[in-house]
């Protein structure tokens, strides 16, 4: 029977709170670039001119439909080869992921805009309000309150969606991990315990999440 | 900016990716099936009479749901080996990770379309004196699934992504053996964007299928 032993990783438990920092640094990064690039990319979509929705169109599918490894390994090897730019794991992880949140949230936003009811933009431009200030008046306010549960969701995967950058050398957790794994010989105890940081954190923060969402169904206006 | 593609690498070892393709493939089935079968035992253990099932099927669904599936791999790959006497391959790690994430996820989604057919369904149908698992297999469950058909295949789009992972264990699947490519050629730009579209060209057709899928099943509905 193998003997558990947590001594020597708790030991080193610094190289892991590194990796931890650099995960949240790098999760928060993508969510507030995802939440802009998703925004612009759902306008984009539901655009009258055929010149924006089209391009916005294709960067939604092509980014939902690739695997978030392989748009990765494209920005941090392929990209730099035709833009001249120093690509660091950081910018390459950065970059993919907003991106491809952006691209998430996009769908959901557009979902959230359509699902308000046409009788609002009517009676906003009957009281004179031109179509962008109704959109950022009247119907984003309520369209981002729907849409709470569903971007929520998607933060959660985002942050699980991090663990890939350990591929390409930036040292977030999972990376931390797999080098303090080779030092102290200790796997089972290291991925272990990454593992319950991992579950502690997502568990927190959708719990988070459903406390907001009770909030905001006490205010009213709330598509479960 | 002048940078000149040149394709003619890849397309001269094309078996490389061959035998890459047919690594995600098997992967994907392998995991696909396992996947959604597991999915099901845990959402009907969810329902169960014991309370000792009923709590393992909840854990077993946080547990795989709240943590990434990457970290879940590494830990069949690295951990598991030193718990049980076991040989751990590349393919075995990513099949048990991947399968075992998929089934917490299905089995969420199998919850939702059970709990979705109305009650009196059950009722009619133990009132005819159908046993439970009578009702289950021939009642509920057919119009559970026919509910669910869309988001059970953006779950398998999901896998099929997710299956990229295993090249993390040096399991020999598409991106694994474009790494390779990349690394004999150096041409990265070339050969990711030739995977990525090989990604987009096999998904997307799927992917536009499931929309149609839940705008035939919202008209049905309503």
């Amino acid at each position: 029977m193998y003997e558990w032993d947590f001594g020597p990783v708790l030991a080193e438990s610094g190289v892991l709170l590194a990796g931890f920092r650099n995960t949240l640094e790098l999760t928060a990064t993508a969510l507030a670039g995802g939440l802009v690039v998703g925004l612009l990319l759902a306008l984009a979509r539901l655009s009258p001119r055929r010149r924006l929705r089209w391009p916005a169109g294709v960067v939604i599918e092509v980014f939902r439909t690739t695997p978030p490894l392989v748009q990765l390994f494209w920005f941090y090897f392929g990209l730099p080869i035709v833009v001249s730019v120093e690509m660091t794991p950081f910018l390459a992880a950065a970059l993919t992921f907003t991106i491809q949140s952006g691209a998430f949230f996009a769908e959901i936003l557009r979902a959230g805009i359509v699902s308000i009811e046409r009788g609002q933009w009517e009676a906003a431009s009957a009281i004179g309000m031109r179509p962008h200030q109704t959109m950022r008046r009247v119907i984003l306010p309520q369209a981002v309150k729907r849409m709470f549960p569903s971007m929520m969701e998607r933060s959660i995967e985002l942050m699980k969606t991090t663990t890939l950058v350990a591929t390409v050398s930036y040292a977030d957790l999972l990376f931390q991990a797999n080098e303090l794994a080779q030092k102290t010989f200790r796997p089972l105890e290291v991925f272990t315990l990454v593992a319950l940081v991992y579950f502690v954190a997502i568990t927190c923060l959708s719990g988070l999440g459903s406390l907001l969402e009770r909030r905001f169904a006490r205010s009213g206006e709330f598509a479960a | 900016m002048n940078y000149n593609w040149s394709f003619a690498p890849i397309f001269e070892n094309w078996q490389v990716l061959a035998i890459g393709a047919v690594g995600t493939l098997r992967l994907f089935v392998i995991c696909l099936v396992i996947g959604m079968g597991l999915g099901l035992v845990v959402a009907l253990g969810r329902r169960a009479e014991a309370r000792p099932l009923r709590w393992l099927s909840r854990a077993f669904v946080e547990v795989f749901r709240n943590t990434p599936v990457l970290v879940q791999i590494l830990w069949f790959y690295y951990a598991l080996p030193i718990l049980a006497p076991v040989e751990i391959g590349p393919f075995t790690a990513a099949i048990l990770g991947i399968s075992l994430n998929s089934a917490a996820y299905s089995a969420e989604i199998f919850r939702g379309g059970i709990q979705s057919i109305e009650p009196g369904q059950w009722e009619a149908a133990r009132a005819i004196a159908m046993t439970p698992a009578q009702v289950m297999r021939r009642v509920i469950l057919p119009q559970a699934v026919r509910r669910i058909v869309p988001a059970l295949t953006n779950r398998g789009v999901e896998i099929f992504k997710m299956s990229t992972l295993a090249s993390v264990v040096a399991y020999v699947e598409l991106l694994n053996q474009g790494k390779l490519i990349a690394s004999i050629y150096f041409n990265p730009l070339e050969v990711y964007t030739i995977i990525a579209a090989l990604f987009f060209l096999l998904l997307y057709p799927i992917v536009r299928l499931t929309y149609a899928l839940e705008r035939r099943l919202a008209r049905s509905d309503a």
